[in-house]
């Protein structure tokens, strides 16, 4: 039996074991023991060949400087949720918008974009906007499709804009740095959020029953005061994004550094704030260790996964065939865009990067797309993820409106409400790939000519 | 059972000292203490997930499942998946970790010595396995109808964002 035929047999398998719901971690594992064990039988494969395993393991994880700001970023994240910043930001906007037409459904893409530029993860922002915003909205008579669609496509920028744990995520699997990924990003998810903004406005005023005002009465706060509260809560979290997306674009620090001071940052913001609690930062900490844990755990099982993979030149074989897709760079961006999409139909990002990002690299990379292009593939790539979190019926941020969402509003409705915002994330993806400049521009900006130089050395290493 | 929430314990603790080090990024030691604290988050947090069921499913069929397929679809996977992983784990890290301790294997930069967290990679996979024996007599029960037996834990919704 050739290895490239159990190369094929052992993907397909992996994707069984997965379907049939055993842990993605283990699934990569499972599969990769078996097939290694037949390579050895039908192959040339020997025990020796995994020693080299732990210095994978080691490099991957102990000495890998992307994945360390995963935690940072994650602990970031959990704070604002925890110590109730984040409810105090959307009041305060509901109450200054809500009396506009549609203003609650714009108040939800501005704090969500907010947030997302505070935090890297998404349960946060769409369990807060979820249990704030959307009884409100639907007791004034929103749509509960429009008001959940908004919710969860808002809340999911947090993937998209800067600092996401997708983005660092795919920059393990790139030659990047996640610095050009966050530049790369930031423009079309910036994009995303006015775009949604804008078919709020638009519903608002075609169909003014689906998004009405919501009235004045609803004010318990005078004019002034809610303009004093406005600036207190708004300026604070807004500063400390800046603080942390400038230091990284401005090349001072690198992202795992600028997570840090994002981390202590929402630390001493919950302090000012007066909700600082030990058990708020317990939590928060307990939630990174499991995301952290979890992250890493499919990484060294991923790693095994590889390996074997490669040994049975899997890589090459996949590799051939990207290449041999017709149309050149373009017919490989748009291959890889379609396969990323049906794939998000059922699988989640975690899985969709571990499994199919390596996969592509190489591909990309004899295609020419280098540099500041590899970003704006990586960005293409990220939105599609994004959609994926949105498509019903297992998206993730599905689950986490359904969990907290008032008994008005039907799964169904959520299901539904999500698809014209997919459809508004398939638009943002088609502007992005029509306008590469739209990500390559503010990596030029910012990592100037080395980017590419860079890069490569990476790739090398 | 493993003391796995001594380790939860333990990782709110090296978070915090995780975040406070990388403030003072001045020696290789310092900045190295950071990563091997780092290290220590997920290295000794891989049981403790096991244990608390957080892992990353494709649950859109797994789901509607009733318990027992869902015990044994664990039940079978780990006897073939994750022990055999496990045991692959300790079998490459336990004599390239004595390895680095035995020479006293430096990190390159002048840091901190290599030693201990290969080790402690290593004794994340023992880790691993006795957790997985742990599951492994769960499950049993689950699927011999004793579960009044063991403490049943929900499975979890995933938790990654």
């Amino acid at each position: 039996m050739s290895l490239e035929l159990l190369a094929i047999i052992m993907f397909a398998v992996f994707l069984v074991i997965i379907l049939s719901g055993y842990p993605v971690a283990f699934s990569f594992a499972g599969t990769a023991i078996v097939f290694f064990l037949l390579g050895v039988i039908f192959g040339d494969l020997t025990f020796g060949r995994l020693n080299v395993l732990f210095s994978q393991w080691f490099a991957n994880s102990v000495s890998n400087l992307t994945f360390l700001a995963i935690p940072f970023f994650v602990f970031m994240g959990a704070v604002f949720e925890k110590s109730g910043l984040a409810e105090k930001l959307l009041t305060t906007i509901g109450l200054l918008m809500g009396p506009l037409r549609g203003g609650m459904a714009v108040a939800v893409v501005f704090v969500g974009t907010l947030l997302a530029a505070a935090t890297g993860v998404v349960a946060a922002t769409v369990i807060v906007m979820g249990l704030l915003a959307l009884p409100v909205m639907v007791k004034y008579n929103y749509d509960p499709k429009l008001a959940s669609g908004v919710i969860v496509a808002s809340g999911t920028l947090a993937q998209l804009i800067p600092p996401s744990l997708v983005l660092i995520v795919l920059a393990q699997f790139l030659p990047l740095s996640v610095g050009e990924l966050f530049a790369g990003a930031l423009i079309p998810g910036v994009m995303l959020a006015v775009i949604f903004a804008i078919y709020s406005v638009v519903i608002a005023y075609v169909k003014p029953e689906h998004a009405p005002a919501i009235p004045k009465a609803e004010r318990t706060m005078t004019r002034g005061q809610l303009a004093k509260e406005t600036v207190k809560v708004v300026v604070p979290p807004l500063f400390l994004v800046f603080a942390v997306l400038g230091s990284i674009f401005g090349g001072f620090t690198t992202a795992s550094e600028a997570g840090v001071v994002g981390a202590v940052g929402a630390v001493i913001l919950s302090i000012a704030y007066r909700t600082f609690s030990w058990k708020t930062i317990m939590d928060a900490a307990r939630s990174t260790a499991d995301i952290t844990g979890l992250v890493l755990q499919i990484l060294f099982c991923s790693t095994f996964f590889a390996l074997v993979f490669n040994q049975l030149n899997g890589q090459d074989l996949i590799t051939d065939w990207l290449l041999a897709i017709p149309g050149d760079k373009w017919g490989f961006i748009i291959a890889a865009n379609i396969i990323v999409f049906l794939l998000g139909i059922n699988l989640e990002f975690l899985e969709i990067s571990f499994i199919v990002m390596p996969l592509f690299v190489p591909a990309a990379l004899a295609l020419g797309i280098t540099g500041p292009l590899m970003v704006w593939f990586a960005v293409m790539m990220a939105i599609n993820l994004n959609m994926a979190f949105i498509s019903p019926p297992v998206g993730f941020s599905l689950f986490y409106l359904q969990s907290v969402a008032p008994p008005e509003v039907k799964t169904s409705d959520i299901h539904r409400g999500a698809l014209p915002f997919m459809a508004l994330q398939g638009l943002g993806l088609v502007l992005v790939m029509v306008f590469p400049q739209s990500v390559t521009w503010l990596v030029d900006q910012f990592f100037g000519d080395e980017a590419p130089i860079e890069g490569l050395i990476r790739a090398v290493i | 059972m493993i003391p796995t929430i001594v380790v939860g314990f333990f990782n709110v603790i090296l978070r915090y000292t995780g975040s406070f080090v990388g403030q003072r990024l001045t020696s290789p030691a310092i900045l190295e203490l950071q990563y091997y604290l780092y290290s220590m988050i997920f290295l000794l947090g891989f049981a403790y997930i096991l244990k608390h069921q957080i892992n990353v499913r494709v649950d859109f069929w797994y789901a509607h499942q009733p318990i027992s397929r869902r015990a044994w679809i664990d039940f079978i996977g780990h006897w073939v998946a994750l022990i055999p992983f496990c045991i692959i784990g300790m079998w490459v890290s336990f004599p390239q970790a004595m390895q680095s301790i035995r020479v006293g294997e430096q990190s390159p930069d002048g840091g901190l010595p290599r030693g201990p967290i290969k080790a402690l990679l290593a004794i994340s996979f023992l880790l691993l396995l006795l957790q997985a024996i742990s599951e492994q007599i769960r499950l049993y029960a689950v699927l011999t109808n004793r579960s009044h037996l063991v403490e049943l834990e929900a499975v979890q919704h995933v938790k990654v964002e």
